[in-house]
């Protein structure tokens, strides 16, 4: 029996003294899933300390976290959009002194990345771990056949726009978003900031009905006259750019596989076009009165009630040291771009077959906008929680739907939704 | 247990023993349907604190004042209202049709009898998408079909947020009658051939036959289904959600007002203690004046 006991007492101790973090990423695809179980494999292998993964819908996370906190389950790392990790960051969830210091002992994270996830004195809420970048993707071919210079400004898109229209063969000048989503709202976000607009000054003042808004919005409603019909969304965007239907669309990095890989581009339209690499231009960025460009950036942080906080920032080292960096950036070329200028800049990035195809400069054309990544929730070093509240509730995207359901003017669909927004934040 | 003395010692053991039997279904229901009733409407009570660090701040009756003062809440009331009468009473009328076709015998019954269930059974991301395809302006086969009856190509009809709540409530229409002809065709067929048989040689037509037999056997299936449909399609948020942004419903009204930005709960908790006393009056009313309990 006293043997018995002795067993048991060593059993439980060992087994306690296993360390154990638990880390929530919001890449939940299998196979990325796959991919991070490995690098957490080679992890504990490596240090004894088990981690466990778990794969959390991103729109789930804001209701998950309340859960979790009220049964003590919180993670001690947690991967997500800037957007949610704002939100936990204003509730205290983030431990903003231990992810400063992690993003200041790699001296390499780009000062824009940095920026997008950090308050006014430079503290950051998580370590800036992947981006990519929006923009507009366009047919280089028919653009230099027309001589209609790069599509970076305002004028210049809506120009060839209208010179690439050709609605009788089935090809549109441009397909840009119309329905009420976050794909709408992203694109005009871009294009409101192009114009200097904005829903909301530092103070948290609604200015969605300025002029800068309005006009934004008139633009917007002027390119729909050249875009194909219907309340066009992503699918659209991509398929009709991959099928030669359009000569420009909003998209993100993530569209540079289906450009360029034959199988990814057969999934889609049961097609292939070899050229289309090569006939494909990217505007990292627009201007109408100051430039601005678009992006999202994927953060990774320790939470402030984590009880093993020197493994989960060994953890989130180990994550970004060049090799496994490498590793889990390559689950998505394109759309995964690094945060660290080292990697970045490195061979073993690059050795890609996707990556490749567009070569180095390209790719570093495309991280180099990160630089200028503009969001609406951030001004003047402020964070805007009630931006996402207008996010989430698709004020913009509504207002966009209506404008073209309802032939709304650009000062009407403005009205509408300051009105809107009004009704959301209760003000 | 003084109340079992007036019973003799075998009634008192038999009933000691029915109490054993219900009692693990009796902690279940405590534990997992009771307990988080009473904790929901305790929290409506509370300005749910997420930050870490502070507490629950107690705020009365506020989050109720606030919610019955929001002229939103009482628009999506209204919507949600209209919403289940209609989808309810549409999917009905549509389920008894297709029942009494599918009472009759003719070739391919069976087979027809199961495509039926589809909309029912498919899973709802599925046919949600499969109806945007369809429906999609230019390369949609639905929409490029009507264009030869003169229909514009370019029309969109399913996202048009003029259109949400009538496309939401077709939808659910639609996806949702097939619940209601599975019950009232097993009805039907338990629906005693005599009674027809002597009808007919009274004299009866066919209309007075479904009348004064066929209606009033439905009665109480019709009645029953009718009150789950209400339950469930009062608090749908899934099928509306997908469907379209604009619909507005109350279930929409929750998400957007309490699970949105920073979630808060205590008004989550005030709005779902408000619609289940709400619900709790009709169906308390229904089940008594319809279903006759």
């Amino acid at each position: 029996m006293k043997k018995l006991f002795v067993l048991m007492m060593v059993f439980i101790l060992s087994v306690s003294a296993i360390a154990e973090i638990t880390f929530w990423t919001t890449e939940t695809e299998s196979n990325r899933q796959t991919r991070i179980k490995a690098l957490a494999a080679i992890y504990e292998a490596q240090t004894g300390v088990k981690v466990n993964v778990v794969p959390i819908e991103e729109n789930d996370l804001m209701t998950q976290i309340p859960v979790a906190k009220n049964s003590g389950t919180l993670p001690d790392v947690l991967e997500a959009g800037i957007e949610p990790l704002l939100l936990l960051s204003s509730e205290n969830f983030m431990d903003q002194n231990l992810n400063t210091e992690i993003v200041n002992s790699f001296g390499d994270i780009y000062p824009g990345a940095k920026r997008l996830l950090s308050d006014a004195s430079g503290s950051s809420f998580a370590v800036p771990f992947h981006a990519w970048v929006q923009g507009l993707w366009y047919r280089k071919d028919w653009f230099e056949g027309r001589d209609l210079g790069f599509p970076y400004s305002w004028h210049n898109i809506l120009t060839a726009a209208k010179a690439l229209n050709d609605p009788a063969n089935g090809v549109y000048g441009i397909i840009i978003p119309k329905k009420a989503n976050a794909f709408t709202q992203q694109v005009f976000t871009e294009i409101a900031l192009a114009n200097g607009a904005r829903p909301m000054d530092a103070d948290g003042n609604l200015l969605l009905d300025s002029q800068e808004m309005i006009e934004a919005f008139r633009f917007y409603k002027e390119l729909g006259k050249y875009s194909k019909p219907g309340y066009t969304d992503v699918l659209d965007a991509l398929k009709g750019y991959l099928s030669g239907e359009t000569a420009m669309t909003f998209y993100s990095t993530y569209i540079m596989d289906d450009i360029a890989v034959e199988e990814v581009q057969k999934s889609r339209i049961d097609k292939f076009d070899a050229d289309l690499v090569v006939n494909t231009g990217f505007a990292n960025k627009m201007i109408n009165i100051r430039p601005t460009s678009y992006g999202q950036m994927v953060g990774i942080g320790v939470l402030s009630n984590s009880k093993n906080k020197s493994d989960a920032e060994k953890f989130i080292k180990f994550l970004m040291s060049p090799k496994n960096y490498v590793y889990w950036l390559h689950m998505a070329p394109g759309g995964m771009n690094p945060t660290r200028s080292s990697v970045a800049e490195s061979d073993e990035f690059l050795d890609n077959p996707i990556l490749q195809r567009y070569g180095k400069a390209k790719i570093a054309e495309i991280v180099a906008a990160l630089d200028e990544v503009e969001r609406f929730e951030f001004i003047e070093g402020k964070v805007l929680t009630d931006m996402s509240k207008l996010d989430s509730n698709f004020v913009i995207g509504k207002a966009i739907n209506y404008m073209f359901a309802n032939d709304w003017t650009p000062q009407q669909t403005a009205a509408w939704a300051q009105a809107e927004a009004k009704r959301v934040l209760g003000k | 247990m003084t109340f079992l003395n007036r019973y003799s010692p075998l009634k008192k053991k038999e009933a000691i023993f029915g109490w054993k039997l219900v009692s693990p279904t009796v902690i279940l229901i405590s534990v997992l349907i009771l307990y988080p009733v009473f904790y929901n409407i305790y929290l409506s009570f509370f300005d749910v604190s997420l930050s870490i660090g502070s507490e629950n701040k107690f705020v009365g009756l506020s989050n109720y004042i606030n919610i019955l003062k929001d002229s939103t809440f009482w628009r999506s009331f209204g919507t949600t209202v209209a919403f289940t009468l209609i989808t309810v009473i549409g999917s009905i009328l549509l389920g008894l049709g297709v029942a009494l076709l599918m009472n009759k015998k003719f070739f391919g019954r069976t087979l027809v009898r199961a495509l039926l269930l589809l909309p029912y059974v498919t899973p709802l991301i599925a046919i949600v998408f499969s109806w945007k395809y369809v429906l999609l302006p230019i390369d949609g086969p639905l929409t490029k079909f009507l264009t030869l009856f003169g229909f514009s190509s370019g029309m969109d009809i399913i996202n048009d947020p003029n259109n949400s709540f009538i496309v939401v409530s077709i939808f659910n229409i639609w996806r949702n009658f097939p619940f209601i002809y599975l019950m009232i065709l097993s009805k039907l067929q338990a629906i005693n051939e005599d009674y027809y048989e002597a009808a007919e040689i009274d004299g009866a037509n066919s209309w007075q036959k479904f009348l004064h037999i066929t209606l009033p056997e439905l009665y109480f299936v019709i009645g029953s289904v009718a009150l789950l449909r209400g339950i469930w399609n009062f608090y749908k948020f899934d099928e509306v959600y997908l469907m379209s942004k604009f619909a507005n419903t109350l279930p929409i009204y929750i998400y957007e007002k309490a699970f949105t930005g920073v979630p808060q709960q205590g008004v989550a908790a005030a709005i779902a203690t408000l619609l289940f006393l709400f619900m709790m009056v009709i169906i308390g009313y229904y089940v008594r004046k319809v279903l006759k309990w």
